[in-house]
């Protein structure tokens, strides 16, 4: 599959971390991941940051320093109002994506 | 907001830095953390952690890359990284910039002067809406009647307005000196179809084109300059015109001169009379286009209002046809875009060339800084990260040698102001414009950027075949893409150099063989004379015929002038303008065009001019006003027009049929002789006699003993003597006629002799460095070959005969271009064969000399390589 596509399907799935769980911070982001796509995804950690930032100037996430349960500081990402509704979009063009290979898959 | 954002992010750089710095070392530290709490040791704990994050400094660009706008602060980065390698290698740097320099120096040169000459010759908005309207009939355009121009004007759609113009010759007096002026009666919608305003005091309107108002006057602006001293408290004043009295109102600005030689312009009031006649086609027309109507839609409404007025008045416009044009082709004509076309491609060939000798030099570069590239990957640098690097560089050399090549464009633009003679330059509208503008700036920086990264593409495509483990290891010889790399750029630039010098060697001969032309004449022992009487006060042949008997006696009294003759144009300094011919006796065959060069000439020019008389007799003295109208025709015109039969004693008419031209009786058949520079076949001529017709517009020929303008202040003197107030400019030798009419011509050839000495120069480079880096890469391959007793000679001939092979292939392919080239360069210019085998031969001649000599020395410290040295050093 394209490049573009696995990208996209990372921002669907940090999207989607965020809007379960509220503010997690990249190593939170990175765990809920493996353990929800129960051990299937594993995110390259290094490569999760490029695309943190990316959306938050795009403005679907929001971040601000905090601490952690064990009182580390770290970074934490939350959902704006514009990134739900980039989460809605991006799912409906994935479930097509899906439906579409689907598809293709049961006549080939 | 978004873009916002990152713009302020740009000025926090380093705030941002520090805190993904800290973002991400939190991510590797929660790692251990939680590596630590499932019991791995800490060794262990922060080597997975770090494995699991991959690079962090490369990590960190990318992250950073998003927070900057586009990156921009990494792309400084960049610069700043290309600023400081670049300083490490000053020679390289300034070798480098010189060229890119040099390369677009002489492109934004042509582009200025191109873009003012031909592209927007007038600063007039959205010129391609404005057309210039001619009447066509079979025998070619006309311009138009008066009252077919107000008939269009009242029935078409696809203009916004129309106007009209007519030339019209003045005497001037009053304020400055008195002198004969070109005005052009105009209408006052001429500058509504213009767009344009005054630049000081205003422009006339409607109420002032009516006779009785029409005493106002609007200057051309370099008119005004030339004449008035750019005085701009004219305005106001009086100046008498023919003796009446006109009100000078206004100025045009600078960017405004149109039509090209006009002085001024006054209104145009046109009489009952003037605005019913159909037939009198001497008005010019142009109009201004609605928005969103196109050139083709317009011709063809034209098409029907001509339909129309041709039923509605077929006696006049029975033929006719109405022929729309853009304003902006009719100003340039055919010839000058071409040359500037030409010009320009040559330039931008000279770039290729320039971008081909960077790149080669780049990948001389590149070898030292192999070690460097790899490190950098080996640090994490992606294949992206280090292409970007080397095209910042790249264009960052461009860029600095753009402002460098601006400023040689501008030196050399003024170069050409200066020396381009004033009275070619009143034709040329435009050519006053002539500046390193905002748009040439544009276009400089475009030819930077493409420059860079065509010069940066070949270093970044050996960068990518780098193979890391190799160049980390030490001592690793040179891999063969490389020197083929770079043969390949240096037989490119062979190629582009030969077809270039032998196009400019083939413009120059042609030029030169133009200029030689009139050498039998001796033109530089020649003194012309151009006087232009005034129709007003010389308005009949008596007084016209009476102003040049009296100018000639005093001429040929003056010590120095062995004979003065007179002529209405001297050989190859005509336009060669045609007339309509009728033979009596013989009707006209409709469809069929009889015509004729005419010339009036005194006595003695054919003589003068070693033009023989083949058959019957020459005019003389005794030919004038009271006698029997002759003439004498041009052989070519016994052959066309009486099919070698013996014309002598025939009558003929010149002009069209209502013409009332006398008839004139054939007294003699002449050798021919070529009046048009340009054109190779020579049309029939007829001589007829200046003292039976003075013609206006003529030419007298001084010819003397020695210097000819050592006579120019006493003919002056002269000719004022009989009447002050006739303008004899311009006074110069015949040669430099000639050179005036081949001016743009030379400019056109100059430059592109300019863009060969370049690209030949850069090509001897080229093979320099080419065989220079063989010899470099091969001494150890020598070093061996003499010890084990080969001679120096072997040596010798090993590496010229590379030299000789890279040659012979850029020779072969240039040859190839070249041709092409001629075949153009033909079109251009008479006396140009595209298949010229001395240019050629001597060209490739040229070439091998100078390329054999630029291997030449590379060839011989190979022969000198000490054996012993060269092994050792391994």
């Amino acid at each position: 599959m394209a490049k573009n596509d696995l990208q996209g399907t990372l921002d669907l799935l940090v999207l989607k971390t965020l809007d379960q769980n509220g503010a997690l911070h990249g190593y939170g982001i990175v765990l809920h991941i493996q353990s929800a796509s129960n051990d299937l995804l594993r995110v390259e950690e290094g490569s999760l940051y490029p695309a943190l930032h990316r959306m938050e100037q795009s403005g679907w996430i929001s971040a601000e320093w905090s601490l952690t349960e064990t009182n580390r500081r770290a970074k934490y990402y939350k959902l704006t109002p514009q990134g739900r509704r980039q989460l809605e979009a991006a799912q409906e063009s994935f479930d097509q994506l899906v439906r579409g290979v689907r598809a293709v898959l049961r006549y080939a | 907001m978004a873009l916002f954002r990152r713009l302020t992010n740009l000025f926090r750089q380093p705030a941002i830095d520090r805190d993904i710095a800290d973002e991400l070392q939190s991510h590797i530290d929660l790692r251990i953390e939680s590596n630590l709490a499932s019991g791995m040791s800490p060794e262990q704990a922060r080597r997975d952690a770090l494995l699991r994050f991959g690079n962090p400094t490369s990590t960190r660009e990318r992250v950073a890359a998003f927070d900057a706008s586009l990156a921009l602060a990494g792309l400084w980065r960049d610069v700043r990284y290309a600023a400081r390698q670049l300083r490490k290698s000053p020679g390289f740097t300034l070798t480098v910039i010189a060229t890119l320099a040099i390369g677009i120096g002489v492109n934004v040169a042509i582009f200025s002067s191109m873009d003012a000459v031909v592209l927007r010759p007038l600063a007039v908005p959205a010129l391609d809406h404005v057309m210039v309207l001619a009447q066509e009939q079979q025998r070619g355009k006309q311009p138009v009647t008066l009252a077919d121009y107000t008939d269009i004007q009242r029935q078409n759609r696809s203009f916004e307005d129309l106007a009209v113009l007519q030339g019209a010759d003045y005497t001037l007096s009053g304020a400055g000196d008195a002198a004969q002026i070109n005005a052009d009666l105009v209408s006052s919608s001429f500058f509504r179809v213009l767009g344009t305003q005054a630049f000081l005091g205003r422009v006339f309107d409607q109420s002032e084109c009516q006779p009785g108002r029409n005493a106002v006057a609007v200057l051309n602006y370099g008119f005004w300059k030339r004449h008035f001293g750019a005085n701009s408290r004219i305005i106001g004043q009086k100046i008498q015109l023919d003796q009446h009295e006109y009100t000078i109102i206004g100025v045009l600005p600078r960017t405004m001169q149109y039509p090209p030689a006009v002085d001024m312009l006054l209104p145009f009031a046109p009489t009952p009379a003037q605005l019913s006649n159909r037939s009198d086609h001497t008005y010019l027309v142009i109009g201004r286009v609605r928005n969103g109507v196109s050139l083709k839609s317009a011709q063809s409404e034209m098409q029907i209002i001509s339909e129309r007025l041709a039923k509605s008045y077929p006696a006049t416009n029975q033929g006719w046809t109405v022929h729309v044009e853009p304003l902006l082709s009719e100003i340039n004509g055919d010839l000058t875009p071409l040359y500037y076309k030409l010009i320009m491609g040559a330039s931008m060939f000279v770039l290729l060339v320039v971008c081909a000798n960077v790149a080669n030099l780049q990948l001389a570069r590149g070898v030292a800084r192999r070690s460097e590239i790899a490190m950098r990957t080996a640090l994490g640098a992606t294949r992206t990260r280090i292409i970007r690097q080397l095209l910042t560089e790249n264009i960052l050399l461009a860029l600095v040698g753009a402002s460098l090549g601006i400023a040689l464009a501008a030196i050399y633009l003024h170069l050409t102001l200066v020396f381009m003679p004033a009275r070619v330059a009143r034709y040329i509208p435009g050519w006053d414009n002539i500046s390193v503008n905002g748009r040439a700036l544009t276009f400089s920086v475009l030819l930077a950027v493409f420059s860079g990264i065509v010069a940066g593409l070949a270093p970044s495509v050996e960068a990518l075949r780098l193979r890391l483990v190799d160049q980390l290891r030490a001592g690793s010889r040179q891999a063969t893409g490389r020197s083929r790399l770079r043969s390949i750029f240096a037989v490119a630039q062979i190629s582009l150099a030969v077809a270039l010098v032998i196009g400019a060697a083939l413009m120059a001969k042609g030029m030169s063989s133009m200029f030689h032309q009139a050498d039998i004449y001796s033109p530089e022992k020649i003194l012309t004379l151009h006087p232009d009487l005034p129709a007003k006060r010389y308005d009949t042949p008596e007084k016209q015929a009476e102003w040049y008997r009296a100018a000639l006696d005093r001429l040929r009294s003056l010590p120095g002038a062995s004979r003065v003759e007179l002529a209405t144009a001297l050989p190859y300094t005509d336009s060669g303008w045609q007339l309509d011919l009728s033979i009596e006796n013989r009707p006209t065959t409709p469809g069929k065009l009889q015509t004729v060069v005419r010339l009036a000439i005194t006595p003695g020019y054919l003589d003068a001019f070693h033009i023989p008389i083949l058959d019957g007799r020459n005019f003389t003295q005794s030919d004038s006003i009271h006698s029997l109208p002759v003439a004498i025709v041009s052989r070519r015109f016994a052959d066309l027009y009486f099919g070698g039969a013996n014309p002598i004693g025939h009558r003929i008419r010149l002009g069209d049929s209502k013409s009332h031209d006398p008839w004139l009786t054939i007294v003699g058949i002449s050798q021919e002789a070529n009046y048009s520079l340009w054109e190779n076949d020579l049309p029939p001529a007829v001589y007829t006699s200046f003292a039976q017709q003075p013609l206006a517009g003529s030419t007298i020929a001084v010819l003397s003993n020695g210097d000819p303008m050592a006579l120019a202040s006493s003919a002056r003197k002269a000719l004022a003597s009989i009447d002050a107030g006739v303008p004899i400019d311009p006074v110069q030798t015949y040669r430099n006629l000639i050179r005036d009419n081949l001016v743009g011509l030379m400019y056109a050839a100059s430059m592109l002799a300019l863009d060969a000495f370049i690209a030949l120069l850069l090509s001897a480079i080229g093979i320099f460095a080419v065989m220079a880096n063989l010899v470099g890469e091969r001494t150890r391959e020598i070093g061996v070959r003499l010890a084990m007793g080969a001679s120096k000679q072997d040596v010798l001939r090993i590496i010229i005969r590379r030299a000789s092979w890279l040659t012979g292939t850029g020779l072969v392919i240039g040859l190839a271009l070249a041709f092409a080239l001629a075949r153009l360069v033909a079109n251009l210019l008479r006396g140009v064969r595209p298949d010229d085998p001395v240019t050629f031969a001597a060209v490739a001649l040229i070439i091998v000399l100078v390329a054999l000599a630029a291997s030449w020395f590379p060839a011989r410290q190979a022969s000198r390589v000490d054996p012993m040295q060269a092994l050792r050093s391994e």
